[in-house]
């Protein structure tokens, strides 16, 4: 056995010959603002916006958006038990608050109703925005033939006025927007709220102009009243009734029983609120104070959706007249919207593409984040023993659990053809899926009043105490609204009841035999777990848990096949001199946070393969190491937080299948200039299978000069030195009043002429110089090129190959 | 057996006049609340407040 290191705490532990790994059980996020925090939610909620309306009123009739109103109003309730259950603080999310309150089944059971929602959510999406583009090409070919623009070869070929089959190029463009995200989220692609509040902030723009332009339409063309939901003005289509159409005369159901049709109408309309649920996956990340940005967050959300989706089915109704809405424009309503504003043809037409984009933008985000959740759910569930391990094994090159993946896209396919691209039977069924989460996620919450002793941030009001016993007024209301209309939709929407059930009794027999199946095998393998390691957990990364010294070397390890690095570091690092950690960050992606893992839950299976792995090579070399685990939402942050904590002198990580090595230094310094004070400067060293190194320094740092640059500070110190007062002039004086006039110049007039001259002397290197698909920024110039890359033509500092020199001591 | 409907739906008219006559309150009470939230100042929230004592 290696001598004991001072200063650092040896993997094994002498004792028991147990691996000692520190766990950190704190998520290692960067926060957003509640305003991103909306944005998210937003892309997820507004989205419904497109083709609630249009369904609703095809069940209900000319009131729907008086019910789609009442719904959007009553979103406000909802989001309030939302609120509850984010400000819980739970470890485990939603997903282990279900489960502690209901128990495993009615779990399992919930978990198969919000799979059938979130693969009903990428089809219907996809579907949707296919609709939106399919009737904007019909449109602008109909427009061009009426002006005589289609040639007549075209025209004789269609018969007529070229066109596309709108429902066949739905299916077409919902299938290459799912299979896109299939492959970026096997690729492993993360979810940015930078992207989400670009989108939302081009939607804002869009919902501003359709509404002031809805006003001026209203005031030069008048409007046609939307009928109050009375029972009569209630026309329920056939399918609206399903099940019940044999029990009762269908049109006179409503008569019938007055209130019980505004239920069944409010269950077709409910799915307006879907998204609402988005609300717990962004808690997590929200900045400081949390509770009252999430709050904001919630208010923000439930106004712009109450705005956007209550205010745009009103209008649609108001302006659009009865022969064309529900015949043509049912399947995208906000595009007919735009057709029936007051002003010049061409106009329309370019708003309804602007409407066309938008919703192309928000309802194939919509698509992602379906898949980005069922993967996250599934992943949860697999975690606790309920789904086959098989599932989550990595990609051999992506590291993603792209088996899951995989079987979220094809039931997400299998669902974009059998619908055959209708809108109104996708709505249908994905109405059962966003009821019955809402349904089951409040009973959580009741229950959870009575048995969570916990802490918690807020309540939904109003609370009564009557002898010493409280009474949850506020949160039980909203159970029993929800509870009415998913047990209505039961009856009333006969597709989703089939499918929906069928969907959701099959998930949860693969779960239960799964379950069953696995039990020995997860018991045996959590007691080998428990025999070979000892986890040391730990709210956040310290020094003092690791027991190592400042100036460290942290190496990153992902993959238990690729640990050259760890190797290369190994054979360089005298370990009595400086420590090694090797770091491994556990990703959970935006969307799992619901389904966030449990504290035990960090440390699984494939960390345990590859933090043996990483030991016994570390043993090979009579060297220790400390073995670090951080749950991280952003492995670029995690690395920079924790080599922040650690005070570490460098990292050393091994080149990426998925990126280049000055990608990965890109990555790492945009981390680094998101992160909080203090902040720390370091070295980061990518290590090739090839044993090529490329070395960066992260974080502002003394530039390297060429020769020539060199020798024109001096020329000038020289000449400068030999006038009359100035013999004490030092050449950082030169270089300071150099740069002070630089910077002045740069911020006046002169911006263009130094850009274009270092265009022309330094080539595609500065301003404009691509790193993959990204532009580096000027902010993060500082982020230097490989110092031994060719384009530099400073190869005298050529730190690559296997002369490298190791990487020791503090910088 | 079209009774024994009759009184099911009657039941769950019931439960959501009941669930929306609370809901209104909760959605007026959240509202106050938002608005105070809204243009209330940072300092006086952070930590969780209430925690429960049953």
């Amino acid at each position: 056995m290696p001598p004991e290191q001072p200063g650092s705490l040896p993997a094994r532990n002498a004792s028991s010959d147990r691996l000692r790994i520190v766990v950190a059980t704190s998520v290692m996020l960067t926060f957003i603002s509640y305003w991103r925090a909306a944005a998210i939610v937003l892309n997820d909620l507004a989205s419904s916006a497109f083709y609630a309306c249009g369904i609703a009123e095809q069940a209900i009739g000319k009131s729907a958006p008086w019910l789609i109103v009442g719904v959007m109003l009553f979103s406000f309730a909802v989001r309030a038990v939302y609120v509850e259950s984010c400000s819980m603080f739970v470890r485990g999310g939603v997903y282990r608050v279900v489960k502690e309150a209901l128990g495993g089944t009615l779990a399992k059971i919930s978990v198969s109703a919000l799979m059938f929602d979130y693969i009903l959510t990428g089809p219907i999406s996809g579907v949707s925005a296919g609709q939106y583009i399919a009737g904007l090409i019909n449109d602008v070919s109909a427009t061009a033939d009426a002006h005589g623009w289609i040639p007549q070869a075209l025209h004789s070929w269609f018969h007529g006025t070229p066109h596309v089959n709108v429902n066949a190029t739905s299916v077409l463009f919902a299938l290459a927007v799912t299979v896109y995200y299939w492959w970026e989220n096997t690729k492993g692609i993360q979810e940015s709220s930078e992207k989400a509040l670009r989108v939302m902030q081009i939607t804002t723009v869009m919902v501003i102009i359709l509404l002031a332009w809805s006003a001026l339409t209203l005031a030069k063309n008048g409007y046609q009243p939307v009928p109050l939901p009375s029972p009569d003005n209630l026309k329920f289509s056939d399918e609206a009734l399903g099940f019940l159409k044999h029990t009762f005369k269908a049109q006179d159901l409503a008569k019938l029983f007055g209130i019980f049709g505004i239920l069944i109408a409010f269950g077709h309309s409910v799915l307006a609120m879907s998204g609402e649920e988005s609300l717990a996956q962004v808690n997590r990340e929200l900045a400081h104070p949390k509770l009252k940005n999430l709050k904001r967050a919630a208010i923000v959300i439930a106004i712009y959706s109450f705005v956007f989706t209550g205010l745009s089915a009103l209008l649609s109704v108001m302006l659009i007249p009865d022969a064309v809405r529900v015949p043509i424009y049912k399947d995208n309503l906000i595009a007919g919207l735009a057709m029936y504003m007051y002003g010049p043809q061409i106009l329309k037409l370019l708003f309804r593409a602007f409407v066309v984009v938008v919703g192309f933008l928000i309802l194939s985000g919509a698509v992602n984040t379906a898949i980005i959740g069922s993967n996250g759910v599934l992943n949860r569930v697999s975690e606790d023993g309920v789904l086959s391990e098989w599932f989550r094994r990595p990609h051999n090159r992506f590291g993603t659990t792209y088996r899951i993946i995989n079987l979220v896209v094809l039931l997400q396919i299998f669902t974009i053809l059998a619908s055959r691209g209708n809108v109104y039977w996708l709505g249908e069924a994905y109405a059962f899926g966003v009821i019955w989460s809402f349904t089951f996620n409040s009973l959580a919450m009741l229950v959870l009043r009575y048995k969570y002793k916990g802490e918690r941030g807020w309540k939904v009001p109003p609370n009564l105490r009557i002898a010493g016993r409280e009474i949850p007024i506020g949160l039980a209301s909203v159970f029993l609204v929800l509870l009415a209309v998913a047990l209505v939709n039961l009856f009333t929407k006969s597709i989703a009841t089939v499918a929906g059930l069928s969907f959701a009794a099959a998930f949860f027999l693969i779960f239960t035999i799964s379950e069953r199946t696995n039990r020995r095998r997860h018991s045996a393998a959590q007691k080998e777990m428990k025999e070979q390691f000892q986890l040391l957990q730990r709210d956040t990364v310290e020094r003092a848990a690791l027991g190592i010294r400042p100036g460290n070397v942290l190496v990153t390890v992902r993959d238990y096949n690729t640990l050259s690095h760890l190797k290369w570091a190994l054979e360089r690092i005298d370990t009595k001199e400086q420590d090694i950690v090797v770091m491994s960050a556990r990703i959970s992606q935006f969307g799992a946070a619901a389904y966030d893992l449990a504290t035990e839950q960090i440390f699984s299976d494939y960390e345990q393969q590859l933090f043996t792995k990483a030991v016994s090579i570390a043993e090979s070399f009579g060297k220790k190491v400390s073995l670090l685990l951080v749950p991280a939402r952003d492995v670029w942050s995690a690395i920079v937080q924790t080599e922040s904590k650690l005070e570490s002198s460098a990292v050393v990580a091994g080149g990426s299948s998925k990126m280049t090595a000055q990608e990965q230094a890109f990555q790492m310094g945009r981390a680094w200039e998101a992160s909080q004070e203090p902040k720390r400067q370091f070295i980061l060293q990518v290590v090739h299978p090839d044993r090529k190194i490329d070395t960066f320094h992260i974080g502002p740092h003394t530039p390297s000069m060429k020769t020539e640059d060199v020798h024109l500070v001096h020329r000038l110190w020289l000449n400068i030195t030999r006038e009359p007062g100035l013999d004490k002039v030092h050449h950082h004086d030169i270089v300071t009043e150099a740069l002070t006039r630089f910077a002045r110049e740069y911020a006046g007039r002169d911006r263009q002429d130094i850009l274009r001259d270092l265009r022309k002397n330094s080539g595609s290197r500065i301003g404009t110089r691509s790193i993959g698909q990204q532009t580096v920024e000027p902010s993060l110039q500082h982020i230097s090129p490989p110092q031994s890359s060719e384009e530099d033509g400073d190869k005298g500092k050529k730190k690559d190959g296997p002369a490298s020199p190791p990487v020791v001591g503090p910088y | 057996m079209n009774w024994l409907v009759e009184v099911a739906i009657r039941l769950v008219e019931a439960l959501f006049v009941v669930g929306a006559a609370g809901s209104a309150l909760v959605i007026l009470l959240t509202t106050i609340e938002d608005l105070e939230t809204l243009f209330g100042s940072d300092e006086s929230d952070g930590k969780p407040t209430t925690p429960d004592a049953s």
